[in-house]
């Protein structure tokens, strides 16, 4: 077992993402909020004045004791105006929290809402080039590296700015030489920070990966932990899994490494800035140049600058990984679907009685070597249409190009007589009642899942289509009757439950072309039978399509295509195939064996 | 954002539980020299940081503000100090970073030895354990538990102490300078406890809302993508977006909530530490004027204020952390706890690879979960080299049998022997490696097909080629684009349930058991795999003894012997044409339909309990 499983997140690499992309991303967000963001902003610059107004306080007690010029009225009054500066610092500093960070947060559900409606409008196509993974990635990571960026990332920003800035300029005014040597090592640790996280985010992110290695192996190992024990691999997964934890044990010291050399390096070089002052503001308070009082502010200045010079590194980096996932993203929501979506041409009704019909039509997946299909001419007219053939034939395939999954070439596909690529697919999909081979059933009631095409169907409609997909009887068993919560954490239902529960979802959306791919390839024979009884009279007169390989319910229907690599063997009923096919002979005869135990006895 | 641990439903655990402590320092136990050298570091490291201020009171007392003394002097006494606080900072810099080395190494190391113990602790675990427990909270156990156990260690204690350490000698020095400052200046202490608690609480509340919610955006999206196709064909993009938007909002409204909390707790610390300053000057301004104080002890302890409050600052941030690591150290060493039921035997019978492998079930009575009765007083002889199909409907009990046989569970009574030799006395890798399975799902590594069929055994590229040559599986192999070295599993080629099974049958074939059992797929399988399959079944059945349960006819007819199982019982068996003849349940299975009987639509995972 060389290869272990790895969890690749294969991320598209955008192209560096330009301003005007950025202005048009974010800025309507922006300018919708501005009262919010001027207000939340000007709450940060009156902070910071006021943080750097206390060292000022200290000086003038401090300048005021040395000199024995202040009385004890006039500490009081001292120690009272700072206690008033910090009330004031309190309020507003909650103001612009609530103002910047909030904001923050809502533009991150504005483009949280909008690469949600940008992937509902997205074709098959597109999300065979993407993982779900992926996808979810993009509104989980990106945006909450956006989220930083455009929050904290702003706000420590300006914070910084405005307090170096004016910090400085306050030790200017004592003294602009002590000021040069005290700010000597300050470059450096913002330097230091900045190339230091940044190589944090690369180990950071090698720690990250291997964490979810060693998920994944655990999830996959523990999840068929009947197969490990049956072929007695305990062992030898344990140590597979520790050398996955060996290698995450070393990731995580190399991020160490680094980690822990910032803080002691923030602390080193305040405290060299420090020294200087001591060294060189002793001997000017002794020279008297500088007041005591003076020295003691210039030390809390200096305080308060270090964590500005941290934050400088620090937001450079938080910046470039929003940038970074701001491109993810707008490449995401950028991307076209290749389907053609046109207006409603002028005159076309609704139709009642559609048919499709397919000439010389070619298709390939996109990743795919061999055509799926290729020159098909078939019509599908109202009737019930059998479709079968080995696994990869072009079954499936034909369903989605039928239901405007992928995209077909112009005039090759034709849908009640025009061609599809002029029919809007909302138009053409409201036709078509389609149940897959997987039935994909969401974490809702029965009831709901069963109006998830007509919301507003009443419960009659409900149970009738249930009825006719017969798993009525079934809903009715549950603990809560067609109230019963299904899904992830809802009762478990079994395949054939599950397709009969897509079939009367289908069902009940009563549209006039219904496709079945190989949709009740979990329910018995006698089932099936029953339920394509009901379909017959459901559907008489509308256009059917049933793909399957059951020799059964293939003769049942009108018609039979047998499709062979992508291209159409042959077609003809249930009689004229077994007399002529040998696909379709093979496959009777397996399927029939059985049959002759019952002595003849007819279905 | 600040990490405030992760944390589950239902943590109740609390940092006062002295038990848990002892149980997790068991575990450092290995490390305990090197953990004692972090913790000399610790006292270094506070030393200096406290001398650093204390040097510049001297300086100020000594020489920046002393009138009386030459200038001259002054200057050498100043540059003496600056020389003393240069090294300093330069050893606590390198002590700072070497003690953070030394602390993740420890934690690191003793993360990994629990998250070793705790895996192979679970894999030895039987089956019953895991059909109770959850995959996915197993799974959290063993990675984020863990990692947050590690949190504790590396990033918290260490710092907890240190800061304490910090704030005890702060609060010495203090004292000692002027004590009734000092005694002003400990109020802040216990405040700041109640804010830290306080806040640390409101605050996990929150961010638990926060993530619930996340996970209900997370799991709503996850299902509209896997459900894209029907959501785009029903045409209910706009139903979907509302229930999005109506989750994204919700998420914003918590994470406003804790903005709010996290802007009114944030500047409490600067509103203590701004207070405490205020009091310093106007107390200690008073105390100077009576002379009680100099101006060099004043700046000191401004200094000192300073340092105080930076790990109270911090402090509910961990407080959080440490809670919701002992909450996981609480879950992990529970699971540790667990025993399996199905004890190894003492002192093991050895089985030959060869052996001759008769195998005989005596009055089996199993139930899962000591209510329903699974299987009723079963008894059953294979002989050797002889073919059995179990046959019976969903729930009759076959696939239980499997399950003892492999001792997943323990029988409640009666017992299975192989050879004579009751399988409690054999070994368990010893019974599995002799019992060889076939079972309707199969596990795939992502690798090629040859490295799927080898595993960890040593057989060479010759011996799998000639196998599957021998049982005609190799047209399936050839069908493949690169034959045994196809990449399959996720990104590679996904293989049908027919050719899971086949892949299977080789993987068995190649550790060439005594015993076979086969679980037929229930599932359609395409006809060609069902053809090569066929061959396989039948070549590979061959001289040994093989126990199926069988879903097909073929399959069945080609068994010399057929038990027939309903309800936990035995009801019937005999050869085909026996039982055909007999008229009973066999024939009525048969004759019921043969698609339905077998074909329930319920492929369960395998081994599954009811």
């Amino acid at each position: 077992m060389k290869n272990r499983p790895s969890i690749k997140i294969p991320f598209t690499q955008p192209h560096r993402i330009t301003f005007s992309e950025i202005k048009a991303l974010l800025f309507p967000t922006f300018r919708k909020h501005r009262r919010r963001l001027v207000i939340g902003f000007t709450a940060l610059i009156v902070v910071d004045f006021f943080q750097l107004t206390i060292p000022r306080i200290i000086k003038h007690g401090v300048d005021g004791l040395a000199t024995g010029t202040v009385s004890s009225a006039g500490l009081l009054r001292l120690g009272v105006f700072i206690l008033f500066i910090a009330a004031c610092v309190v309020g507003l500093r909650f103001l612009w929290r609530y103002l910047i960070i909030g904001f923050s947060r809502m533009l991150e559900r504005a483009v949280r809402n909008r690469i949600f409606s940008h992937i509902t409008g997205m074709d098959a196509p597109f999300f065979e080039q993407r993982t779900t993974g992926e996808l979810m990635a993009h509104q989980s990571n990106d945006l909450a590296a956006v989220q930083m960026a455009c929050g904290m990332g702003m706000v420590a920003a300006v914070d910084a700015l405005v307090m170096s800035i004016t910090a400085i300029g306050f030790m200017i005014a004592i003294n602009p030489l002590l000021t040069f040597f005290a700010l000597l090592p300050m470059p450096a640790l913002a330097l230091a920070t900045r190339i230091l996280s940044g190589k944090l985010h690369g180990r950071f992110a090698t720690v990250q990966q291997q964490f979810s290695e060693l998920t994944e192996f655990s999830r996959s190992t523990l999840i068929s932990i009947g197969l490990i024990k049956a072929y007695t691999m305990e062992n030898f997964q344990t140590s597979v899994f520790g050398t996955l934890g060996r290698k995450y044990v070393k990731s995580n010291l190399r991020v160490a490494r680094i980690q822990g050399l910032i803080s002691p390096l923030a602390t080193l070089v305040g405290s060299i800035g420090m020294l200087a002052v001591l060294y060189f503001g002793g001997r000017l308070v002794v020279q008297e140049v500088i007041s005591i009082g003076e020295f003691v502010a210039f030390i809390s200045y200096l305080y308060m600058l270090i964590w500005p010079m941290m934050a400088i590194g620090w937001v450079a980096n938080l910046v470039q990984r929003g940038l970074t996932s701001l491109s993810r993203i707008n490449n995401l929501i950028t991307s076209r679907p290749t389907l053609p979506d046109p207006e409603l041409p002028e005159g076309i009704e609704p139709f009642s009685r559609p048919g499709f019909a397919m000439k010389n039509l070619h298709f390939s997946y996109s990743l795919a070597t061999a055509p799926a299909l290729s020159g098909v001419t078939l019509t599908l007219s109202p009737g019930i249409h059998g479709v079968t053939g080995r696994t990869g034939s072009g079954k499936s395939t034909l369903c989605k190009i039928l239901t405007r999954l992928y995209p077909v070439e112009n005039n090759t596909l034709f849908f009640g007589g025009s061609d599809v690529n002029g029919l809007p697919l909302e138009f053409m999909r409201s036709h078509i009642a389609y149940v897959s081979q997987e039935p994909i059933l969401f974490s809702d009631t029965i009831a709901g899942n069963l109006a998830f095409g007509r919301p507003e169907a009443s419960r009659k409609e409900i149970e009738r289509a249930a009825e006719s997909a017969a798993v009525h009887k079934d809903i009715m068993q549950l603990p809560h009757g067609y109230e019963t919560v299904i899904g992830e954490r809802g009762v478990k239902l079994s395949g054939g439950q599950k397709q009969r529960l897509a079939l009367a979802r289908a069902l009940l959306c009563d549209r006039p072309v219904l496709i079945l791919d190989d949709g009740l390839s979990a329910v018995d024979v006698a089932t099936e039978h029953k339920i394509f009884q009901n379909l017959k009279r459901h559907f008489s007169g509308k256009t059917v399509i049933i793909v399957s390989n059951r020799i059964k319910l293939l003769s049942m229907t009108d018609r039979i295509i047998i499709l062979a690599e992508g291209k159409i063997e042959t077609e003809g009923d249930h009689e004229k195939l077994l007399d002529t096919n040998t696909l379709y002979q093979s496959m009777y005869v397996k399927q029939m064996k059985g049959e002759e135990l019952r002595g003849g006895d007819d279905a | 954002m600040r990490n405030y641990g992760y944390s589950e439903e239902g943590d109740q655990s609390s940092i006062g539980d002295w038990h848990l402590w002892q149980k997790v320092l068991r575990f450092t136990a290995a490390y305990k020299f090197t953990l004692a050298l972090a913790i000399l570091i610790s006292l270094v490291i506070t030393a200096g940081t406290l001398t650093l201020p204390y040097l510049v009171q001297v300086a100020i007392d000594t020489c920046i503000v002393a009138p009386d003394v030459a200038s001259q002097v002054r200057f050498s006494g100043l540059t003496k100090i600056s020389i003393l606080y240069g090294i300093l900072i330069i050893g606590v810099f390198f002590s700072h970073f070497f003690q953070v080395q030394l602390l993740e190494w420890i934690g690191q190391s003793v993360m990994h030895n629990v998250r070793q113990r705790l895996f192979s602790h679970l894999l030895h675990l039987d089956l019953a354990f895991f059909n109770t427990n959850a995959t996915g909270r197993l799974v959290t156990r063993l990675t984020n538990d863990i990692q947050n156990m590690n949190e504790m260690f590396t990033s918290v204690i260490i710092t907890l102490f240190n800061d304490l350490l910090r704030i005890v000698g702060i609060l010495v020095l203090l004292f000692w300078m002027n004590s009734s400052l000092a005694l002003l200046m400990s109020i802040f202490i216990p405040l700041a406890l109640i804010i830290t608690v306080l806040f640390a609480r409101l605050a996990r509340e929150k961010f638990r809302a926060i993530r619930s919610q996340l996970a209900k955006i997370n799991s709503f999206l996850a299902e509209m993508l896997s459900g894209m196709a029907i959501l785009q064909l029903f045409g209910q993009q706009q139903r979907a977006e509302t229930n999005f938007f109506d989750l994204s909002r919700e998420y914003l409204n918590r994470t406003l909530a804790q903005i709010k909390l996290f802007g009114i707790f944030m500047p409490l610390s600067e509103l203590m530490s701004s207070t405490a300053i205020a009091f310093i000057l106007w107390y200690g301004g008073n105390e100077i004027l009576r002379d009680r104080l100099t101006l060099g002890e004043l700046v000191a302890f401004i200094s000192y204020m300073r340092l105080f409050f930076q790990p109270l600052r911090e402090l509910s941030q961990k407080y959080s952390v440490v809670q919701s690591a002992m909450a996981s150290a609480e879950r992990i060493f529970q699971l540790l706890e667990i025993k399996s039921t199905i004890v190894e035997p003492p002192s093991p019978v050895i089985l030959p690879k060869k052996t001759s492998a008769g195998l005989t079930f005596t009055n089996i009575r199993f139930s899962y979960n000591h209510d329903d009765i699974v299987l009723d007083d079963v008894s059953l002889t294979l002989c050797p080299g002889q073919t059995v199909a179990l046959v019976g409907t969903t729930g009759s009990g076959k696939t239980t049998l499997v399950n003892l046989l492999l001792r997943f569970y323990e029988p409640q009574q009666g017992k299975i022997e192989i050879d004579g030799i009751d399988i409690r006395n054999i070994a368990l890798q010893n019974l599995r490696s002799i019992v060889g399975v076939i079972l309707q799902d199969v596990l795939i590594l992502q690798d090629t097909l040859l490295a799927n069929i080898v595993m960890e055994t040593d057989v060479g590229r010759d011996k799998v080629e000639r196998i599957l040559m021998q049982t005609g599986m190799d047209r399936f192999v050839n069908k493949l684009p690169a034959g045994l070295d196809t990449q399959i599993g996720e990104g590679g080629v996904e293989l049908s349930t027919g050719e899971k099974q086949l892949l299977a049958f080789a993987r068995v074939l190649c550790r060439d058991p005594a015993i076979l059992v086969l679980d037929e797929a229930t599932a359609a399988i395409d006809t060609e795999s069902e053809n090569i399959l066929e061959q396989a079944i039948g070549d590979s059945f061959r001289n040994r003894t093989s126990l199926v349960i069988a879903h097909r006819l073929s399959t069945i007819r080609r068994a010399d012997h057929i038990v027939v199982m309903s309800r936990g019982k035995i009801v019937e068996q005999g050869s085909h044409d026996e039982l055909l003849a007999r008229d009973g349940y066999y024939a009525s299975l048969i004759a019921m339909d043969h698609q339905q009987a077998i074909d329930t639509g319920d492929s369960r995972p395998y081994p599954a309990t009811r």
